[in-house]
């Protein structure tokens, strides 16, 4: 795949997907329509007939278009909720042991601090490179083995000890959901199939009898409408990737409550 | 049914050397398209777009340090102040042009195994330029083959026992002539009390057998007899036995190479016992203000430390990097020695490493040799070239009831290491710049006291 375009800003990518878009279709005007008319000049009314497939193909792409917006938009909103969910699960996680008797709430408040700084400084840079973190695994290790070492010494201990126990599981699958859905994204056919209908639609309206320059116009718009719609379907997809991503800002905003005084 | 526009049909207005609308257009058309291809081209091949940069590969950077396991808690400083370091590093331009990425793979406090199979990774796999890591002498020993053997430096920024020297070793800790000396020329002093029965406790390695055989060697050509010598195993958590010796050898002081948990036991017996810290005090080689925050307060508040650092060192320097520090980690973080020589020797590295021009180890090393020096928290940190060891400064501090330390005592030059002190290690002399190491008779470290 052409992970490269989330590396470029989120401006010059849209207008990357437009421009080659329009571009593909205008070089087609010149180039293809000579050959493509071939087929259809000698129908009477080709225009009309040419506009009844386009129509009808339009409504099959549309759907396609609209449901892989959809697709993309839930992978997104449902891996910003499950981050959301880990930062909430880590931040109930840390008043928890902040309950604990000294020293162990301080390491253990030490521990959280040092998983959370992780993520926002080191994971998150990885997730939007497409690469799952790995070192996050160590520093939750670390917290579980000090959290494991704990003996409650009175029945109060023994409640905040359970509790704890049972946020830190709920931590770890969120924890879990956030990693796998690093590689999250629309299968590679399905974008095949998208490119495909991109074509076949320019091709179509490629066989229409009309003059260069409203080709270029009429045409131009409508696969700059095209390009536009796969740049929004590409910015959505791998929701970690690219500048329309889903941010650290649940961390960050938790790491600030756990550093402050 | 075919449509022509006018200019299919006519000739073009003004004879034959006209260019038509059509041509015009398909001119403009051809010459855009292959324009844009061209400006295209880069982007859609090689995956950049034209006119952005692409990120340089970084310099890795291992930080072998135990995250997990006994020694967890205080590696993990250690590895948050070379990681502060990197991170301002990177934040002014980073290396030769080139990110610091920071490798950090646990060893999980298993010295003999998992320590040098962590290094060879990183110097394999990782393809680290340095190594910054350890914590006890038995890891560090085990890395060094390593190290050698893949020619990279390890910079080792913990304080030990000294009696060791490597080309592939940078070392940024105290030694005993730098921290456990001093302490004894303190306490031997008037204003240490002119104290002369001096009790020896450590745990039952090799940092305490060395550097207390050091200290009784010392003391002997003072004239002065240590009032006795006690070693538990780490870990211990049973002091009645050595407290009741302290006590029976009317001991004055107490030096104290206690490493680990075992300290709360130990300082626990003392108040037990009732020798309080005016009586009997304590001067401590391995408490740092890490290790006060496991101690109860009111079992440690008068005892000593020696030190190169503390946390409560007022100049500016210090109090920058402890609030950068404390900002980035928490408002409750502390900072200590080893934690103070960690984050030096990566920012002494950096210096070398621009000096040098390229990451090879040789000209690295030649560049560290060649009179670096970092303007560090704790004073100027410069490596000696002769052992490759830091010039450090002697401080000793008073335990505060907030667990800081009141700084008592505080030579005003560095002092020079001697990883070989002659007293202990006669016709020992190391010179890297020089002969290497010179081998003096061999000395039996276990069973001297």
């Amino acid at each position: 795949m052409l992970y490269w375009i989330y590396d470029i800003p989120t401006s010059t990518f849209a207008a990357l997907a437009t421009g080659l878009a329009v571009a593909v279709y205008w070089v087609g005007a010149i180039l293809l329509r000579p050959i493509l008319r071939q087929f259809v000049k000698r129908t009477s009314g080709a225009n009309d007939v040419v506009g009844y497939v386009l129509s009808c193909f339009c409504v099959f792409y549309g759907l396609l278009l609209g449901l892989i917006a959809v697709t993309a938009y839930q992978n997104a909103a449902d891996t910003g909720a499950n981050v959301t969910r880990e930062a909430a699960a880590l931040s109930a996680l840390y008043e928890d042991v902040s309950r604990y008797r000294e020293p162990y709430g301080q390491n253990l408040r030490w521990l959280l601090r040092d998983y959370t700084r992780y993520v926002i400084r080191y994971a998150w840079p990885l997730q939007q490179r497409g690469i799952v973190p790995v070192d996050g695994a160590v520093r939750v290790q670390a917290f579980e083995e000090k959290l494991l070492d704990f003996q409650p010494q009175s029945p109060a201990e023994e409640i905040v000890h359970a509790e704890a126990l049972r946020q830190f599981n709920t931590f770890l699958e969120f924890r879990r959901m956030r990693l796998f859905s690093v590689h999250t994204g629309i299968p590679a056919v399905m974008w095949y199939v998208v490119i495909a209908g991109a074509l076949i639609n320019m091709a179509l309206v490629w066989l229409f009898d009309m003059r260069l320059i409203t080709h270029f116009v009429l045409g131009g718009l409508l696969s700059a409408y095209l390009g536009t719609m796969i740049f929004l379907i590409a910015a959505m997809d791998n929701p970690f990737r690219g500048e329309v991503s889903i941010s650290a800002e649940p961390f960050e905003d938790l790491y600030a409550h756990m550093v402050e005084e | 049914m075919r449509t022509w526009s006018k200019s299919d049909h006519e000739p073009a207005a003004g004879g034959p050397g006209r260019v038509s609308r059509r041509g015009l257009l398909a001119g403009t058309g051809g010459a855009a398209t292959l324009a844009a291809a061209r400006a295209l081209a880069p982007a859609l091949f090689t995956g950049c777009a034209a006119g952005l940069p692409r990120g340089s590969k970084p310099i890795v950077a291992g930080l072998l340090h135990s995250q997990t396991g006994t020694l967890a808690i205080s590696e993990t400083a250690l590895r948050d102040a070379e990681l502060c370091a990197i991170e301002e590093i990177n934040a002014s331009g980073g290396l030769l042009g080139r990110p610091i990425e920071a490798r950090s793979p646990d060893p999980r406090s298993r010295p003999l195994d998992l320590f040098p199979k962590r290094a060879r990774e990183l110097c394999e796999r990782a393809e680290a330029a340095a190594i910054f890591g350890c914590w006890t002498s038995s890891s560090r020993k085990a890395v060094i083959p390593v190290i050698e053997e893949y020619g990279r430096l390890l910079f080792y920024p913990v304080q030990y026992e000294g009696n060791e020297a490597s080309r592939n070793v940078i070392y940024g800790g105290s030694i005993p002539n730098q921290q456990i000396l001093p302490a004894i020329d303190w306490l031997l002093s008037p204003a240490g009390g002119e104290r002369q029965r001096i009790f020896l406790v450590g745990s039952d390695y090799v940092f305490p057998r060395t550097a207390n055989l050091i200290v009784k060697r010392y003391l002997a050509a003072r004239g002065v007899e240590p009032a006795g010598a006690a070693y538990v195993p780490l870990g211990h958590r049973q002091f009645t036995g050595a407290v009741e010796m302290i006590q029976a050898t009317k001991a004055d002081a107490v030096l104290s190479t206690i490493n680990g948990d075992s300290n709360v036991a130990f300082f626990a017996a003392l108040t037990e016992a009732g020798l309080s810290p005016e009586d009997v005090p304590v001067v401590s080689t391995s408490i740092g203000e890490d290790e006060l925050r496991n101690l109860p307060q009111a079992h440690v508040q008068g005892h000593l430390a020696a030190w190169s650092y503390f946390q409560s060192l007022p100049t500016e320097a210090n109090r920058g990097w402890v609030n950068r520090f404390r900002r980035e980690f928490g408002y409750d973080r502390v900072t200590s020695d080893p934690m103070e020589a960690a984050y030096c020797l990566v920012h002494l590295w950096k210096q070398a490493v621009e000096r040098a021009g390229s990451l090879d180890t040789k000209a690295v090393r030649e560049a560290l040799q060649d009179d670096l020096r970092f303007a560090g928290p704790g004073g100027e940190a410069r490596i000696d070239p002769a052992t490759q060891h830091t010039f450090k400064r002697f401080r000793l501090g008073r335990v505060r009831p907030d667990r800081q330390f009141d700084i008592i005592h505080e030579l005003v030059d560095p002092i020079p290491p001697e990883p070989f002190p002659q007293v202990a290690f006669p016709g020992w002399h190391c010179d890297w710049t020089a002969d290497g190491l010179t081998q003096g008779e061999e000395v039996v470290i276990d069973g001297d006291l």
